[in-house]
């Protein structure tokens, strides 16, 4: 039997029942088009999440100081807390697979522009920080603050671009002073981080001012600053063992410190619990998907084994002149796979037009990804596969004299 | 050898008290080329014995020996075969297909056949022109009179050069003149040498053909 044959007779039978047809594949069209839709909106969400998680670098563990509440300390008021010399020194000397450790301190003071406060902020950082934060030299002329710097104490900065409009406009910042707190550093260099990430998940890199971390220290040193280090990135040489690095880090500051005055972050497990929370959707969606595809497939079925009653005696006809039963059967399979089909492909359009819906109306990320499309194509022909083979099969063992005699 | 032996066969619907027998153990042959009617009354048994020559039935006993094979006991797919390319049927209803053209209708049996698309167009067409509709290809059915519609399923009963045609009271739809008609066809068909069985309880057609089998109450009371 000729494909030919079954492509017409197919579209004969679907052209006569048109508006039938159309209601049968509506159940397989929403079924796909809600979840090529919502698996656009997850793959979004996913996508921005890991995103965001890598932006503060997979390979990284972040320390971060934190004063101890009033119910820990005793109602005793603490005035130095949190990461200490002698922890970074530990963990750049004691620890194997740690690749650099960079300390980050915050002078907490007003940066002013034209007698206007900005918000943006100064940072004394290891000069290791351009190359961990994935930033780079945004200017060619300049250059990043270096370990010379921290030696010579040299009164010198390097500014985000962000930072660097606010604070000097249209100008040339580089060469520029910037003033806090009666010192005034000189701009030796622009830097940008063009992932656009922000330092210890908090502040936007390029709306920072960055100093060298000794240079920082030795101006303003305890009187001023109540930590040494607000964060400490420690970026591991192999990720296999980033687990075990983080966990030894974990016991020996439990061991080094009475109170609980640091937390400790790790992108890189964030990034696998958000794996396992996008597993469970996934198994949530899928479910939503079969049953959706379910209902859709009793509908096919239904529309199917009203065909197959109406046309019972055209069946008996066919069997007279000769047809054969797989014959029949592959007919009326044809014919209910090509309503699935293009239920399928109708559904992945409409699906499509949802997922941009939602991106452009509500501004949430949506991704339809090729996989999702042949994946919702497969399981819209497997339907009318499963669907279609018992109305088929009945079609096929319909005794042509029964058949006739209708 | 006859085209058609029939031996001891019966068709018996249902079982026990209730049981129908349409037809009792009859033996009969047919030789080639002859235009034979089966007559009887309404119940006889004729479209039993007609269902069970075109292989649409399984005889209840016997054995029916069709070009000397017999073909009583074959597999579903063995019997689908046989009529599609030995056997020619003709309905009293037409049962022609609505949503095909009638090119198309006359073309179905050699789909099944497997015939090579433009040989199976040209055939149609050829089979078409002999009843008189050369220029109504790409009619569909219901654009033609009943008369018409019958010949284009005599034209679709002759498409894979079947060993006989087999026809259930083809003129019970028809007035009396077109049905003459049809019978014409038939009588030009046997005149080739085809073979012809009709279904008939109209006693005028007697005349019209070779031999006459007659029915009553599942019996052959005449051969
Ligand atoms: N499927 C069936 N089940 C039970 N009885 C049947 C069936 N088909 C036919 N019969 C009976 O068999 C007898 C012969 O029927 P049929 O061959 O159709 O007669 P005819 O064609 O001569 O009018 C009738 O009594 C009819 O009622
Ligand atoms: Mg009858």
């Amino acid at each position: 039997m000729s494909f030919f044959y079954n492509v017409e007779s197919t579209w004969l039978s679907l052209k006569h029942h048109a508006f039938r047809s159309l209601l049968a594949m509506l159940g397989v069209v929403l079924g796909v088009a809600a979840v090529v839709g919502m698996l656009a909106v997850s793959e979004g969400a996913r996508v921005e999440s890991v995103e965001r998680i890598q932006r503060q670098g997979v390979d990284n563990i972040i320390l971060h100081s934190e004063r101890p509440q009033a119910n820990v300390t005793g109602g005793e008021n603490i005035y130095f807390y949190g990461i200490t010399t002698e922890d970074i020194e530990h963990f750049n000397t004691v620890f194997d697979n740690v690749k650099k450790v960079v300390p980050v301190v915050e002078l907490h003071r007003t940066i002013y522009a034209d007698g206007k406060p900005t918000d943006v902020g100064l940072m004394g950082v290891g000069p290791d920080f351009m190359k961990i934060s994935r930033s780079q030299n945004a200017d060619s002329r300049g250059r990043w603050i270096s370990e010379a710097d921290g030696v010579t104490a040299s009164l010198v900065c390097s500014v985000g671009v962000d930072a660097a409009r606010q604070i000097f406009g249209l100008e040339d910042p580089l060469g520029g002073t910037i003033s806090v707190s009666g010192s005034a550093f000189e701009v030796v260099g622009l830097l940008d981080n063009p992932l656009r990430s922000k330092l210890a998940g908090k502040h936007d890199i390029n709306n920072l001012v960055y100093v060298d971390y000794e240079t920082l220290l030795s101006i303003y040193n305890r009187g001023t600053l109540q930590v040494v280090a607000d964060y400490v990135y420690v970026q591991v040489d192999d990720l296999t063992y980033l687990k075990n690095t983080a966990d030894r880090i974990r016991t020996y500051l439990a061991e080094t410190h009475d109170l609980p005055d640091y937390t400790i972050s790790v992108p890189y497990e964030l990034l696998l619990a958000e794996q396992a929370t996008q597993r469970v959707f996934a198994v949530v969606m899928g479910s939503i998907a079969a049953i959706s595809l379910l209902v859709g497939g009793i509908g096919i079925m239904n529309i199917m084994l009203a065909n197959i009653y109406e046309r019972t005696k055209e069946i008996g006809t066919l069997r007279a002149l000769g047809a054969q039963r797989k014959t029949i059967l592959a007919q009326f399979l044809f014919e209910a796979v090509t309503l699935t089909g293009v239920g399928g492909v109708v559904g992945v359009a409409i699906g499509f037009l949802i997922a941009m819906l939602i991106k452009y109306s509500a501004g949430m990320p949506t991704i339809v990804t090729p996989g999702s499309v042949i994946v919702a194509l497969s399981v819209s022909i497997l339907t009318g596969i499963i669907f279609g083979t018992h109305p088929a099969w009945k079609a096929a063992n319909l005794s042509p004299i029964e058949a006739l005699r209708r | 050898m006859s085209l058609i032996q029939l031996q001891g066969i019966s068709r018996v619907y249902g079982s026990g008290p209730a049981a129908v027998h349409a037809l009792r153990p009859a033996n009969l042959s047919i030789e080639e080329g002859t235009f034979v009617a089966i007559y009887g009354a309404s119940g006889s048994g004729k479209s039993t014995m007609l269902n069970m020559l075109g292989l649409l039935d399984e005889p209840s006993g016997g054995d029916y020996f069709l070009e000397g094979r017999n073909v009583a006991k074959l597999t579903d797919a063995a019997r689908s075969e046989i009529r599609c390319r030995e056997i020619g049927i003709v309905f009293q209803s037409f049962n022609l297909f609505p949503h095909f053209s009638i090119l198309e209708n006359v073309c179905m049996p050699m789909r099944f056949a497997g015939a090579e698309r433009r040989e199976m167009k040209d055939r149609a067409a050829e089979l078409l022109a002999r009843v008189g509709l050369s220029d109504r290809l790409t009619h569909s059915p219901s654009q033609l009179s009943g008369g018409q519609c019958q010949r284009v399923a005599i034209a679709r009963a002759l498409a894979n050069r079947p060993a006989v045609i087999l026809a259930d009271e083809p003129t019970g739809n028809l007035d009396v003149k077109t049905g003459d008609e049809i019978l014409g066809v038939f009588h030009e068909l046997v005149d080739e040498g085809h073979t012809v069985i009709m279904v008939t309880h109209n006693a005028e057609y007697e005349k019209e053909v070779q031999r006459v089998i007659e029915l009553n109450d599942g019996n052959v009371v005449r051969q």
